[in-house]
């Protein structure tokens, strides 16, 4: 198939693909199917089949260089001239490798296959022309062209183009997450002209010609015409392809046109295949081992030379020398020759053959042990770490850059309303702070858990399994939820909280991002809030000036409606409510009705009820209200999904039975409720679906006051306030959310004053200049009030964004009718307009969203996985450098990276936003000039990751001054940066930051940067992500992570480890890393030495034995020697050999350095082992021959000590190298030996005459009966091991390596390695550590993550100054001109003297100020001086 | 694109010592004192070895005495060729100043013959030699079987090249008649040798055990020969065969000819005086030989004779022992 469709595309060179509909064709034979060029769905990512899989994979694994190495050895063997003793001997190694590498690919493939097999099997409906209409196929029968019909949460197939979709506007909801790791929803609309169809879409009358690209990997861009029948075309873009592997949302239905299928979608393509990966430590043996081949040839010249001299010497031949098989004598250069054959295959083991083997089994155990970590065990997903790829274990432990993604590896992806403030006055939600901490407490003491649940909420309980039942019914959900379930059944006493909260089947709506506990200051004041909306409603009296109630109450409508929220519930399929509720006579929605049933339920059923009011005082209000029970009830509602703190059972028992007697309302709605108890068990629960998280959990914090989004539609949004009534509204604009103005508003219609009130929602920054100038304000109350509530309302933003909180201001406007009536005049202008149309748009919003009202703001925080900023910390101590890659927004990015202290206050972040090369490559040019000034000479160590060294090499006081540089780019810029070949100034630039980030990166992107860096750099990278976006950043990577559970298996299925935590990182990376590294380095180390050592000592014979080839050791003794008898030791070495212990590792990051820096395995280490071995079987040789010198010993009496020397010598040698001895190693090594003896004398005791040279029969057995042999056995190990003992003991004693120091910490009682491990630490950093008295340098102490200290607002220091200057680069206002006037040089002299005086302190601001005035642009040295984000943009 | 099937087994790894690598362990770390007392324990240790071996190896007494030159007229006359059977004898007369007690060893030694090399060690039939299978001459070649096609027994190259002067050391007691000092030639080989590995084929009559074999090509009798008045002796049980075909692990090396019966005059071991070697190029088998004189100075015949303190009784010991 695929083939074919090469071969079309050679005969048709055109950019083009043609797409016609299949159904004409259906039913005729396959050639005539006008499509049939085109990739199928399948998809094959398997390498083998059945039959080819023998011959595929020994080709394959011959490209191997050992394997072909070892193979040439065979074929050697079967040479006749070479006389090798047993040829067929020499299969055995070669063979047994290439078995298991096969098993293992063979495992591989399998795997690779079942998982094809799961997608291509999976089910759509395709439209069949036989059956008139849509029947069910695989997906991989799906054909280019066929119609196909997606319902609510399928995966899409293939890359579909839309034409139809059952909502009326055309419009269909997709989740990408699969795709780019956006969890937000994006529209797709209807190709232009389908929209149009009202009912059904009819495949059959589908008769136009599709044109468009051919099949590339651009996620983003497409286009293409449509040929109508009658020759008019319709252009299409992107806007209306379906990719592959998204899930459709909110949409009932949607059908398009298959238009790339299988390997040619754009997910497809944009997956690059796996890469073969190797390690480092195997590239780097690699390299020795052509040293050891080297070394093998030369010894074999030697031999061939020797042998040619030797001959030589006699004139004729004598006795001895024996003729061939004819009884002719070779000539000698031929001898020779023939010679040299026969040494290599004497000292072919000089290339350690069971090396490979060895490191295949040693990863394995290490492996094995990662698995079993209990550290690396989630609890919550029940997962362990899996290690995918079985090779390249060690380089985990080389680690030098790390690329991470940032939703859901970083964060959990959860957006959390933390706090907010109103008019100046400041909630802090301390009781919702406390509940986002109780998972905690909930696993260090789950049973007092379980009975608090018990006894507060036993509607909960009794719901809980119910709940999970429904669930699971409605599950074909998105994500891995699925495999959740039976892990939640497990754990059932654990997950007791989390049971009743699963996952609703919708994007952000996690329990924790849902239930806010509503602040309890705020609440009263909410309720006060409302009742003057309802008295709004009644009384309609004229709008008084702005009081807090009603401000309170525009605040909570603004955060309800000024968002892009869709409402939907959780019926499958779900529909989204887009009607307000019919009636509001009967003052309950569904929900109420709902929970109505719920109590009549337990009423029945449990006597012990108890309701479950917030808190008493608001009950007492309520109660002395009108409508009681509904009020307490909503309350309720709020309070029980977020497991409340009353405790207070009795009362609110009393007071429930209070409420029933005296609620008539509810006794209405309980008739009600039995009236249609059908109504009640749809269990129509409102979901929010937003295309930002951030509106999401904006949207159910207003709804935890009550404020709850009833449903909405362009036109009207329905919001509920807490008393029941719902209010309507028209929405009569929606300025929608653009990154270039960071805010959105919404103009509505007040249903009740008829108003027309402008909400809008934005970035501080932002907000805070468009706000109503309070000097305007005549009345000068009114004015101080302003300028009060802004000064405070910015002093709590500080503070929220200090804490990590992403903040957002709420504006209001008021506009007249007249004005409004203008505006929208000049919108449609705007909007009618062909040229610059977006920047018209633009500017009437910026007409309309002006002289705003202050409301207040919000702090939402993107919760952080538990312990990121201590990963981060530690890896970044370790020498590692942390990059974040991202295809989120630059402010979300920036806010993560502070909060998880990528980045720190005190940072200088040079934020680069530019789309043309030139601006692009000077503000390289000059970030890089000031960086350099600032860090002075110190050049950044390529090798070392530098930057990192500076700022631990300098006093603390002047690293005070030297702020460490962050940088902050984005993908336009990224292109820029590839296009205009800047790789190399952008990698310099880097090199001198701490941190970098990379915002709306898209996944080529990703992996074009970890490349860059891996190849330019030369250093180790690992990527970490969870999403199928990062995909092809893991590949790319030596070392892909994969974050499971989180947003599909795709990033687990690509990468090398899966891991459930990003903070699993540090002990994966720390201790697993550093031990693998060392163990695996050092082994092979031993391994190179071991085989020179013992095949010296074969050498060195040669000597004496007219280098004839002839070995005094036995075949089979030979190859025991090498298979079992030093076999174990090692692997045991590789495997449980701990040179630090884990706990000092994890204390003291920098022991990781030792691994990147390759201390174990370097080339000095491989010389001096060489060197070191052949020194040692110099001595094993030499001594036993000066014993048995002159005597009558014969060939294979002599070998017998020789081997036992050489064992014991090579065994000792590894006992001098294990740092730890537990008894495993202990018994491994003294069984090696006992083994040694034990085989050889079996085998000398029962071998008469079955090996036939040798002939070693009771030669053991003999030697034993003879004291010099033991002497002999004694001496020389001591001998040989004596300069290596002498080293090792040297640098024991007076050793100055960070490991070194380590061991020794290690080796002390717990009590003083503690502080020891703390003295150390203080050493090695100067700098502050957090949480220490040194404020002084650290002008903000870094807080550590989600701490809310109970009085934080008052109690914290006025904030301080950050220097931080942005340079906002705006691509589109980029103008040559500005270089030319500006001069880079002059650009960041300038430059750096402001800086000085930002550094100096914000009262001289005034001066770069002066410098920035004589840009043509706006220079805003950070007016609002106390604000965090203040951007000193820099704007050319 | 989802894995819905995951089983729901707990994956929690098990806490035990092992898994978590937790093992009590012992660190290895040298340091001064570590290596300094283990140094020295080690010295005193290899000092006192030292020592004893010093001492005993003092009082052994070694004798080496080479004809290949004294010799030499016998070796001319085997380089030509036409004189191969004809007997050739030498005698070497030496004095023995003092008396060598305890039991003496008779050695051979040879400079420069490499018995070690790689062609020669396989050239040779353990599966004959054994008394199996007499057909089989496996490695032999070109050794294996006569120009008529009759397989050689013993065959090979080693075999073929076996060293076959024979010595017999006379005793002067007085100065007229000398006295054959006696000799064993038994108990010279490994007892595995001479009884496991060594095997004459079954039968009841050597000479027709060997039917259907020939002699080796440089030797002058067959194998069935070797030593007609000791059947123990004899064929491939021959005690100078095996010490020979135990092949020397260095180019320079002796062999075990014979040992001093301790009767007569002999019971303390040789007494001082006259003595001297008589040399017998008795046959021509040794073809070798010719090139000692012919060419290869690197190979030279030489006796040897040592005398060692007896320190251990039951080894074959490359001393003579008192």
């Amino acid at each position: 198939m695929r083939k074919e469709g090469k071969k079309r595309w050679k005969r048709k060179e055109d950019k083009k693909r043609v797409v016609v509909s299949n159904l004409p064709s259906e039913g005729r034979s396959y050639k005539e199917n006008p499509n049939r060029h085109y990739c199928g769905n399948q998809i094959k990512t398997s390498k083998y089949t059945v039959l080819s899989f023998i011959p595929k994979n020994i080709f394959e694994q011959l490209h191997r260089f050992a394997n072909l190495y070892f193979l040439g050895i065979v074929v050697l063997n079967f040479v006749p001239v070479v006389n090798a003793f047993q040829p067929e001997v020499s299969m055995i190694p070669i063979c047994i490798i290439l078995a298991v590498t096969a098993i293992k690919d063979a495992w591989e493939d399998l795997r690779r296959y079942k998982s094809d097999k799961v997608i291509n099997n999976q089910e759509c409906i395709v439209y069949s022309r036989k059956e008139r209409s849509y029947v069910q196929k695989c997906w991989k029968d799906v054909r280019v062209g066929d119609f196909i019909q997606m319902k609510c949460n399928e995966i899409i197939p293939a890359d579909i183009l839309l034409l139809f979709s059952s909502d009326p506007s055309g419009i269909c909801h997709l989740e990408t997450a699969n795709l780019d790791g956006e969890t937000n929803l994006k529209q797709r609309r209807v190709v232009k002209g389908f929209s149009e169809q009202v009912v059904q879409f009819e495949p059959e009358h589908f008769c136009n010609t599709i044109v468009c690209e051919k099949p590339n990997n651009h996620l983003n861009k497409f286009k293409g015409y449509m040929e109508h029948p009658d020759q008019t075309r319709t252009g299409f873009g992107s806007e209306s392809l379906l990719l592959r592997g998204c899930t459709i949302r909110n949409t009932e239905v949607a059908v398009g046109i298959v238009i790339y299928a299988g390997h040619e979608t754009k997910a497809m393509l944009n997956n690059s295949g796996p890469r073969y990966k190797r390690s480092q430590i195997e590239r780097r043996m690699n390299t020795d081992i052509f040293f050891c081949i080297g070394l093998l040839f030369l010894m074999c010249l030697i031999g061939a030379v020797g042998h040619r001299l030797w001959n030589g010497t006699f004139e004729e031949h004598p006795p001895f020398d024996v003729p061939d098989a004819k009884g002719s004598f070779l000539p000698l250069a031929l001898g020779g020759f023939y010679m040299f054959l026969t040494m290599i295959i004497l000292l072919q083991v000089l290339i350690p053959v069971s090396l490979y083997v060895s490191i295949e089994l040693v990863k394995l155990g290490q492996v094995f042990f990662l698995h079993n970590d209990l550290d690396l065990y989630d609890e919550e997903t029940n997962l362990s770490i899996q290690c995918r790829a079985l090779n390249i274990t060690e380089d985990l432990g080389q680690i030098q850059y790390v690329f991470s993604d940032k939703t859901g590896t970083l964060t959990e992806n959860k957006m959390v309303f933390r706090r907010c403030t109103i008019m100046g006055s400041e909630y802090s939600h301390q009781e919702n702070a406390k509940r986002l901490e109780t998972p905690k407490e909930l696993d260090s003491d789950s049973e007092e858990w379980t009975q608090y649940q018990c006894l507060s909420f036993p509607a909960r309980w009794a719901q809980g399994p119910a709940t999970l039942r429904g669930q699971r019914r409605a599950q074909p959900l998105r994500r891995c939820h699925s495999a959740q379930v039976p892990i939640q059944s497990h754990f059932r006493q654990r997950s007791v909280g989390r049971c009743e909260s699963s996952q609703p089947p919708v994007a952000f709506s996690s329990s924790i991002e849902k239930d806010v506990t509503p602040d309890k200051n705020l609440l009263p004041k909410v309720q006060d809030a409302a009742l003057w909306l309802e008295t709004l409603s009644d009384s309609k009296p004229a709008k008084s000036s702005p009081s807090t109630t009603s401000s309170i109450a525009d605040f909570f409508l603004a955060l309800t409606i000024c968002n892009s929220v869709m409402v939907s519930t959780t019926t499958e399929p779900r529909q989204r409510v887009t009607m307000p509720p019919s009636t509001k006579a009967l003052g309950t929605s569904l929900e109420k009705i709902q929970q109505l049933f719920h109590r009549l339920k337990l009423l029945n059923l449990s006597q012990s009820f108890s309701s479950t009011a917030p808190s008493d005082t608001d009950l007492g209000e309520s109660l002395g209200d009108n409508m009681p029970t509904t009020d307490s009830e909503e309350r309720d509602d709020a309070s029980v999904y977020s497991g409340g703190y009353s405790t207070d059972g009795g009362y609110r028992n009393s007071t429930w039975d209070q409420g029933n007697i005296q609620g008539s309302g509810l006794d209405a709605s309980l008739e009600e409720v039995l009236e249609a108890p059908a109504l009640g068990l749809a269990s129509p629960e409102l979901y929010y679906e937003a295309e930002s998280p951030d509106e999401a959990a904006l949207v159910h914090a207003a709804h935890a006051y009550s404020f709850t989004l009833m449903s909405r539609t362009p036109e009207q949004v329905t919001v509920r306030l807490p008393q029941g009534t719902c209010l309507t509204f028209d929405v009569l604009c929606t300025l929608g959310f653009d990154s270039v103005r960071k805010r959105m508003s919404v103009v509505v219609r007040h249903p009740l004053t008829g108003e027309i009130i402008i909400y809008t929602k934005g970035a501080d920054s932002v907000i805070m200049d468009l706000l109503e100038d309070p000097a305007c304000v005549t009345d000068t109350d009114v004015e101080k009030k302003m300028r009060k509530i802004r000064a405070r309302t910015q002093k709590h933003l500080d503070l929220y964004a200090r804490d990590g909180l992403r903040t957002l201001c709420i504006a209001k406007k008021v506009i007249t009718e007249d004005d409004f009536r203008r505006w929208v005049s000049f919108r449609c202008e705007a909007e009618a307009s062909l040229d610059n149309r977006d920047d018209l748009l633009m500017e009437t919003a910026q007409h309309l969203e002006n002289q705003l009202t202050l409301l207040g703001a919000t702090g939402i925080e993107d919760r952080l996985q538990e312990g990121v900023p201590d990963t981060i910390a530690a890896l970044r101590e370790a020498g590692i450098q942390l990059w974040v890659l991202t295809g989120d927004k630059q402010e979300t990015a920036v806010n993560i990276a502070y909060s998880c202290r990528l980045l720190d206050q005190t940072d200088t972040v040079y934020s680069i936003n530019t789309e043309s090369q030139e601006t692009c490559e000077s503000i390289l040019n000059c970030a890089l000039e000031e960086v350099k000034q600032f860090h002075g000479p110190q050049k950044p160590d390529r090798k070392l990751s530098g930057f990192c060294l500076p700022s631990e090499t300098l006093p603390p006081t002047s690293r005070a001054a030297i702020p460490e540089v962050g940088l902050v780019i984005d993908g336009k810029t990224l292109n820029a940066i590839f296009q205009g070949k800047l790789e190399m100034k952008f990698l310099e630039l880097t090199q001198y930051c701490r941190s970098v980030l990379c915002c709306r990166s898209t996944p080529l992107q990703k992996s074009m940067i970890v490349k860059l860096v891996r190849d330019k750099l030369s250093v180790m990278t690992l990527s970490i992500g969870d999403g199928a976006n990062d995909v092809s950043m893991i590949q790319a990577a030596d070392i892909g992570i994969g974050i499971s559970g989180q947003e599909g298996m795709q990033a687990v299925m690509s990468s090398d480890f899966a891991i459930s935590r990003f903070r699993h990182l540090k002990k994966l990376l720390l201790v697993h890393g550093h031990w693998c590294y060392s163990r695996l380095a050092r082994m092979v180390v031993y391994y190179f030495y071991k085989n020179v050592c013992y095949v010296n000592l074969l050498f060195w014979y040669q000597f004496f034995c007219g280098f004839s080839g002839s070995t005094m050791i036995d075949y089979w003794q030979m190859i025991f020697f090498n298979l079992f008898f030093t076999s174990l030791p090692p692997l045991v070495f590789g495997v449980l050999d701990k040179d630090i212990s884990g706990e000092t590792l994890l204390a003291l990051p920098e022991l990781y350095k030792s691994g990147q820096n390759s201390e174990c395995y370097n080339p000095m280490t491989f010389w001096i082992s060489i060197v070191d071995a052949f020194y040692q079987s110099l001595v094993c040789f030499f001594i036993p021959y000066l014993t048995y010198r002159d005597s009558d010993i014969d060939v294979f009496t002599f070998g017998t000590p020789i081997n036992t020397i050489s064992l014991t010598t090579i065994l000792l040698y590894q006992a001098m190298e294990m740092k730890t001895w537990t008894i495993i190693h202990g018994l491994v090594l003294v069984g090696s030996f006992l083994m040694y003896f034990v085989a050889s004398l079996v085998y000398n005791a029962t071998c008469v005459n079955c090996n036939s040279p040798t002939n070693p029969y009771w030669v053991m057995e003999g030697q034993l009966s003879d004291p010099t042999f033991y002497l002999v056995c004694f001496l020389t190990p001591v001998m040989a091991l004596l300069p290596r003992y002498f080293f090792l003991s040297l640098q024991g004693t007076y050793g100055k390596s960070l490991i070194l120091k380590a061991q020794k910490i290690d080796k002390l009682p717990t009590d003083k390695r503690d502080l020891e491990m703390q003295s150390w630490r203080s050493r090695q950093r100067p700098v502050p550590i957090p949480g220490k008295a040194q404020h002084t340098h650290h002008p903000v102490p870094p807080v550590p993550e989600r701490a809310f200290r109970a009085s934080t607002p008052k109690s914290s220091s006025p904030p301080e100054r950050k220097y931080k200057e942005d340079w906002v680069l705006h691509g589109e206002k980029c103008s040559r001109d500005h270089l030319k006037d500006h001069p880079c040089p002059g650009d960041s002299s300038a430059k750096l003297s402001s800086r000085e005086y930002l550094l100096l302190g914000p009262s001289k601001t005034t001066t770069s100020g002066a410098y920035s005035s004589g840009q043509t642009d706006e220079y805003r040295p950070s007016s609002r001086g106390s604000h965090r984000r203040s951007q000193s943009s820099l704007t050319i | 694109m989802k894995r819905t099937s995951k089983d729901s087994r707990c994956k929690l790894p098990d806490n035990t010592a092992l898994k978590q690598q937790q093992l009590p362990a012992y660190q290895l770390q040298l340091s001064a004192t570590g290596v300094l007392s283990g140094f020295f324990a080690t010295g005193v240790f290899c000092l006192g070895v030292g020592i004893i071996l010093i001492l005993s190896a003092k009082s052994i007494k070694e004798i080496e005495i080479k004809y290949t030159e004294i010799c030499g007229n016998c070796a001319k006359l085997r380089e030509d060729a036409t004189n191969f059977d004809k007997e050739c004898t030498c005698s070497i007369p030496f004095y023995l100043s003092e008396t060598m007690q305890g039991n003496v060893y008779m050695y051979y030694k040879l400079y420069g013959f490499y018995q070690n090399l790689y062609h020669y060690i396989l050239s040779r039939s353990n599966s004959q030699l054994v008394g199996t299978d007499l057909k089989d001459v496996g490695n032999c070649a070109p050794f294996s079987k006569s120009h008529d096609g009759t397989p050689i027994a013993p065959c090979g190259a080693i075999a073929n090249s076996i060293f076959n002067d024979t010595i017999i050391l006379s005793y002067n007691l007085n100065s007229s008649i000398p006295i054959k000092v006696p000799m064993l030639r038994s108990g010279i080989t490994w007892w595995t040798d001479k009884y496991v590995k060594f095997q004459n084929p079954s039968s009841i009559n050597l000479s027709s055990a060997f039917a259907g074999t020939t002699k080796p090509p440089s030797w002058a009798k067959p194998v069935y020969e070797l030593d007609e008045e000791d059947p123990g002796n004899n064929g491939f049980l021959n005690d100078d065969f095996i010490v020979w075909m135990r092949t020397a692990a260095f180019p320079t090396f002796k062999k075990l000819y014979r040992r001093l019966n301790r009767i007569q005059y002999f019971t303390e071991g040789l007494p001082a005086g006259n003595y001297s070697f008589n040399i017998t190029y008795s046959s021509s088998l040794f073809l070798g030989l010719a090139y000692t004189v012919t060419g290869a100075v690197t190979w030279l015949a030489s006796f040897s004779m040592m005398a060692v303190h007896l320190l251990l009784k039951d080894r074959k010991m490359l001393f003579i022992q008192q």
